[in-house]
């Protein structure tokens, strides 16, 4: 047997055991799916009157088409810190220090974890494009389009898992992951998420201008309304891939200061 | 295989601030028996355990487990131990038998082999009838059970018990000790269990050693260490007219007098146990003495405890750090 195949094997195992007990949890998936598609639809009767009337509001068929990207980043955002607080759950709980006693590798036990959450960002990306069709939506970019926005979210999915699993592994509680969330929400405010860069005045905009969220919702919204190019797709594909790459190398430093320092 | 399941010298944890949970202990543990580590809250028992369960790595000291080194080959020791610690809150969201399963593939057996031992292992811990109910729904008794299991999956040469019964109901407790037995016996699995309770370190240890402040203050079977502290205790309360005096003068002749034991009467450790008892009896009555209450009281882990230490283990948490 290669070194491989338990790894492989390993990480199924634990990335399926973390998303049984997402979905048998309803507090650990219901947020996630409610709250970005009530603000989108919010936002939808509130605003749809926005595109074409306010100046700096992209040219778009409908607010709705504009709303798709940011209630997935949203929808990522709230899963990913559920996410991590389910890891920390299990620190505190005794499941982490039952997989550290055990054989099991310890890369799949950040790779399960992070598997879980990209699967469930997969998940909430097509049914929040699939709602939003059902409401006369459309994807621009058809299939390839669609595609790339769920790359951008199983990426920035992989950012906030590897955020959550960091936050877990140095604060060992549940809670402290949960407090964080006021935090993203912010964060989410503070971009491109819910209203065009353009509209935004003053040090708002300075700050959302700087926000990398700014730049994913930027490169997936391009997909679904229109105008994206290739250097468009590979922005959001390649921030999300940097955020990733930052957070869940931070999260695996994380895991071995935890397992050589062990409490 | 190893004759030794746990060899530890001068093993030291240090945590920050300079306490020392485990301040150089050195301990073997024979294959094939249930070794009893029992300590109140605070001691430094479950610093150890995981420490020998590659949890928690020593400050100094080494620690061969099942054969390795902890520190040096910790993937070989988790291969060959079995480990449920104490209060492991199981994934409340899961079923038993899920719960099997999953620990079976992360310790790379094949599924078809995962689902057979799962169900081997159910049956075994009395669980056939709850395997698939979430382990939320479970009683107390029956998590442990179900914890049990998990530790058990690969079949391990030495399985670590911390606490295992804490926080239990006398019958579920006595039925984990069965299960505990039944493993030791059945499978010749060495059992390392830590406890608090000095009944359960009697009844399931053939060795026990005490750990009080990071420290081992005794280490032997439970019998060589209650015989550390004596003999049995006689002590006998006069009545109708008889004296203490009385009792004291027949009693005196059977061993060495333990004065103010006994109100109203006497006592004295008595060498020969029960037969002397009957001597002792028989002495009293051919002298004339009249009693009212008799009794034969053993020593117990508990006088070890004390002897040891000088407080009881009952109820001790002034030991916690």
């Amino acid at each position: 047997m290669t070194a491989a195949v338990p790894v492989i094997r390993q990480t199924a195992a634990l990335a399926w055991r973390s998303i049984v007990t997402t979905i048998r949890l309803p507090q650990a998936w219901f947020p996630a799916l409610f709250f970005p598609l009530v603000l989108m639809a919010i936002f939808t009767a509130s605003f749809g009157g926005a595109p074409g009337t306010i100046p700096g509001f992209p040219p778009v068929r409908s607010f709705l088409d504009f709303a798709v990207s940011g209630a997935i980043i949203q929808g990522v955002l709230i899963g990913g810190t559920s996410a991590g607080a389910a890891f920390a759950t299990d620190i505190e709980g005794g499941f982490f220090d039952r997989l550290v006693a055990s054989p099991t590798s310890r890369t799949s036990i950040l790779t399960g974890r992070l598997g879980a959450s990209i699967a469930l960002g997969v998940g909430q990306a097509l049914l929040f494009i699939s709602v939003a069709a059902i409401f006369g939506a459309r994807v621009d970019g058809g299939v390839l389009g669609i595609f790339i926005v769920v790359v951008i979210a199983s990426l920035f999915a992989a950012a906030v898992g590897g955020l959550g699993i960091f936050l877990a592994l140095r604060t060992g509680s549940g809670e402290a992951v949960q407090g964080m969330f006021p935090l993203f929400f912010a964060l989410l405010f503070f971009s491109s998420a819910f209203f065009p860069l353009d509209t935004m005045v003053g040090w708002y905009h300075d700050v959302a201008a700087l926000n990398p969220i700014t730049y994913l919702v930027e490169s997936m919204r391009r997909e679904i309304i229109g105008g994206a190019t290739i250097w468009t797709a590979l922005t959001g594909i390649g921030i999300a891939l940097g955020l990733a790459l930052i957070t869940v190398g931070a999260s695996a430093l994380a895991l071995r200061r935890r397992l050589r320092v062990a409490a | 295989m190893s004759d030794q399941a746990v060899e530890t010298r001068d093993l030291v944890r240090e945590y920050k601030g300079g306490v020392k949970a485990v301040d150089g202990v050195s301990l073997t543990v024979e294959s094939g028996g249930i070794f009893g580590f029992l300590g109140p809250n605070g001691a430094g028992k479950s610093t150890m355990v995981r420490m020998l369960t590659t949890l928690l790595r020593p400050t100094s000291g080494t620690a061969i487990v099942a054969g390795h080194d902890v520190m040096k080959e910790p993937d070989v020791v988790r291969r060959r131990i079995g480990v449920a610690l104490q209060d492991a809150a199981i994934d409340p969201y899961m079923t038993g038998r899920e719960l099997l399963r999953l620990q079976g593939v992360l310790h790379g057996m094949k599924r078809a082999d995962c689902r057979a031992r799962a169900d081997v292992l159910l049956g075994r811990v009395d669980l056939e009838d709850a395997a698939d109910r979430r382990v939320g729904t479970y009683s107390g008794g029956m998590r442990r059970r179900l914890d049990l299991a998990l530790s058990l999956v690969h079949e391990p040469v030495v399985l670590f018990l911390d606490e295992p019964t804490t926080g239990l109901d006398p019958v579920s407790r006595v039925t984990l000790w069965d299960e505990v037995r039944r493993l030791n016996v059945e499978h010749g699995t060495t059992v390392f269990l830590t406890t608090q309770y000095l009944e359960e370190a009697d009844q399931l240890a053939d060795r026990v050693a005490i750990i009080d402040g990071g420290l081992i203050v005794a280490d032997g079977t439970p019998k060589a260490l209650k015989a550390r502290i004596g003999y049995p205790l006689l002590s006998v309360v006069a009545a109708d007219g008889s004296t203490p005096d009385d009792v004291a003068r027949v009693l005196s002749g059977f061993g060495e007098m333990v004065p103010g034991a006994r109100d109203g009467g006497a006592a004295v450790r008595l060498p020969g146990g029960s037969t002397a008892m009957a001597d002792a009896v028989r002495a009293l009555d051919d002298a004339g003495v009249r009693f009212a209450e008799i009794d034969l009281a053993e020593p117990t882990l508990d006088d070890v405890f004390l002897a040891s230490t000088g407080r009881h283990l009952a109820g001790s948490d002034d030991a916690s750090v």
